[in-house]
């Protein structure tokens, strides 16, 4: 084999050769933007649709009848216009961030770290939702429906997924991108073959007595009230959270500096498409009464239907592999943020400890799935019905913490806003206004909840209905774990806000001086 | 002067393996070269910069604990970080220095779990065009 010296991939000759010592040149992560095949399955993958669907279309149907189509259709408009802020945010501090780097920067430390905070309260949270729909859906596959009916049974193989989700994760077992592909595909494909025979099945006369036509009217919000529409699109900003991240991918494209690339566009409309079309199906197969009867297992109880036996099983199959790949888009890009926040000594600096095996943030991984399991098991331990209420409670979050980015952007590049129209509706007008109709959501929504009759449980704590109250008390452990952090490390909470220069986007001045994040030594 | 291309991770098994390149170096009269490999594992999302840069840190941290115990040895040796996972950043720095061998520690585990943990020696035995030696934690 002498001389077989074929330099690995993407050592292009001419590529300076990896330097000796510290400072190795450039930064691995501009030299590894991503393709555009990739670039689409992350966007979608990340979102895991199938999931998605599974865990709220029941609810937003209960929540707005015939009308959900038009629910999934207008959440995405807040969801856009802040992710067009996540672009430019990512444009002037680049490598990707999340809302604490960026909400720091734009509106200072304590705001950035409410928003930091908010993103891992909102990640346990959902693993705990995760949790129950795997736990549900994997006795579902066997038909092993006593076990599917018992509260424990659930409850235990829920609490073994996030285990076993944590363990991939700090292991830094990851699937292949050509693997990721074939699953993404195999999910896509099930939920359109799930569409198309239950809309032939409607035509042909086949579905249950419930079954309705479709009509275009089912995307007109028009005919709903104020209050149907905020509690509807707190539940449906759930199955676009995670396609944010597609619009700070790097993609690889000839001209990376140019409008966010093709790959988000089409990752865009290819969960839009996926959303629309299943929520019509599903709603004309079953009526608003079969998505309403099994909320919390809709696409197993119509997929039997829809399918029978044992094609039905493919579905199942679908939602499991979208809830695995969404832990592998949540648990790990949220172990980073804590990674971060301790880096900057935002949070404890054993969280900021990498795995010198693995490389990856172990502790902060670790301290995640444990309190996943901790607020899954006393939630089910205080009560059963619960499955809505916190996936309201996570809409507040959402909400929260997306709309605080999409106004950071706005402020961070507030001298720029003014230097053309397409900044000033691109990066301030539209974040801002994301920002404004998520706020609307969030205020409009606690006011009501704050009438426990009105939170779908019926369920009240404290006199409130359960999301606010889990609302409120993170927003409260928040602020005290702050002032703790706050005192040990004061030196974080001193941090300035910055403002990008105006003529940044035209490369007329340098990107804005940081204090920033990257710049801190580890402990 | 060839070079011996060396994998360390402050694990035993990493140390053995230093200490063995080490050795076969000052039979040789060769070079050694540690490398690590600072690419974070995973998909993108989240502050994956700043995962990079802690992996950085830690492995700055790890080649310098690796130079002394090389010099302890009597060896001066050289340090290549690469924005690579492990396996590729080896065989990354060895085929730019047309280096002898490969050498990295095992850490003895069954071979099915190596599989699934995504073992480096076992990634570098299939992909790599060079020798590679590869040292138990106990040889």
């Amino acid at each position: 084999m002498e001389s077989t010296a074929v330099p690995p991939p993407g050592s292009a000759a001419g590529k300076p050769a990896p330097g000796t010592g510290s400072g190795a040149g450039e930064k691995g992560l501009k030299a590894n933007a991503i393709g555009f095949v990739s670039s689409v399955v992350i966007g979608v993958a990340s979102t895991a649709p199938g999931y998605s669907l599974a865990a709220t279309l029941g609810f937003v149907a209960a929540a707005v009848a015939l009308q959900a189509p038009a629910i999934l259709l207008i959440s995405f408009v807040p969801m856009f216009l802040v992710a067009a802020g996540y672009y430019y945010m990512n444009k002037a501090d680049p490598d990707c961030g999340t809302s604490f780097s960026w909400v720091t920067k734009a509106m200072g430390p304590q705001l950035g770290w409410i928003a930091g905070w908010t993103i891992v309260v909102a990640d346990i949270i959902v693993m705990a939702n995760l949790a129950q729909i795997a736990g549900l859906y994997t006795f579902e596959l066997f038909s092993w429906t006593a076990a599917a009916e018992s509260t424990f049974a659930v409850t235990l193989v829920g609490v073994l997924w996030i285990v076993v989700m944590t363990a991939i994760v700090v292991i830094g077992i990851e699937l292949s991108a050509r693997t990721q592909v074939g699953l993404l595909a195999a999910e896509v494909f099930t939920l359109a073959l799930f569409a198309i025979v239950a809309l032939v099945k409607v035509y042909a006369g086949d579905a249950p007595d419930t079954s309705v036509h479709p009509s275009l009217s089912w995307l007109n919000p028009f005919s709903l009230s104020a209050s149907e529409i905020s509690a509807g699109m707190l539940l449906a900003v759930f199955i676009y959270w995670g396609w944010d991240t597609t619009a700070t991918v790097n993609e690889e494209t000839e001209d990376p500096g140019e409008a966010p690339g093709r790959a988000t566009v089409i990752s865009t409309l290819i969960l839009l498409g996926i959303y629309i079309v299943v929520a019509f199906a599903a709603q004309a197969y079953g009526g608003v009464e079969g998505l309403v009867a099994e909320p919390e297992d809709v696409l197993s109880h119509l997929g039997a239907e829809v399918f029978g036996s044992p094609l039905d099983k493919i579905l199942i199959i679908a939602v499991l592999t979208s809830a695995a790949a969404s832990t592998q888009t949540t648990i790990l890009p949220t172990a980073r943020t804590t990674l971060s926040m301790a880096r900057a000594h935002a949070m404890p600096g054993s969280l900021g400890k990498i795995h010198p095996r693995y490389l990856t943030p172990h502790v902060s991984t670790i301290l995640m799935g444990g309190l996943s399991i901790l607020w899954y098991v006393s939630l089910t331990l205080v009560s059963e019905d619960i499955l809505f209420d916190s996936l309201a409670a996570l809409g507040l979050m959402i909400s929260f913490y997306i709309g605080l980015t999409g106004f950071a952007c706005a402020v961070y590049y507030r001298h720029e806003l003014l230097r053309s129209v397409k900044n000033f509706f691109f990066i301030g007008f539209g974040p801002a206004l994301g920002g404004a109709i998520l706020f609307y959501l969030l205020v409009k929504n606690a006011i009501e909840l704050s009438d426990p009759a009105n939170s779908e449980s019926g369920n009240a704590w404290l006199g409130v209905g359960p999301p606010l109250l889990i609302a409120v008390f993170f927003l409260l452990l928040g602020i005290v774990l702050m002032a703790v952090q706050w005192r040990k490390f004061p030196e974080f909470f001193r941090r300035r806000p910055e403002v990008v220069p105006a003529g940044f986007l035209e490369g007329e001045a340098p990107p804005p001086e940081s204090t920033g994040v990257s710049e801190e030594e580890v402990p | 002067m060839s070079t011996i291309v060396v994998g360390y991770d402050s694990s035993n098994c990493g140390k053995q393996a230093l200490d063995r390149a080490v050795e076969i170096a000052k039979s040789l009269g060769d070079q050694v070269v540690v490398v690590f490999g600072y690419a974070p594992p995973g998909i993108w999302g989240g502050e994956i910069a700043e995962h990079e840069e802690a992996i950085e840190e830690l492995g700055e941290r790890l080649t310098a604990e690796a130079r002394e115990r090389a010099a302890a040895q009597g060896i001066e040796a050289e340090v290549a970080m690469v924005p690579k996972r492990g396996a590729e950043a080896l065989i990354e720095v060895a085929e730019e220095r047309e280096a002898r061998m490969i050498v990295v520690g095992s850490y003895g585990e069954a071979p099915l779990k190596g599989a699934l943990l995504g073992s480096t020696p076992n990634r570098l035995l299939h992909i790599s065009n060079r020798p590679v030696l590869v040292v138990p934690a106990n040889g």
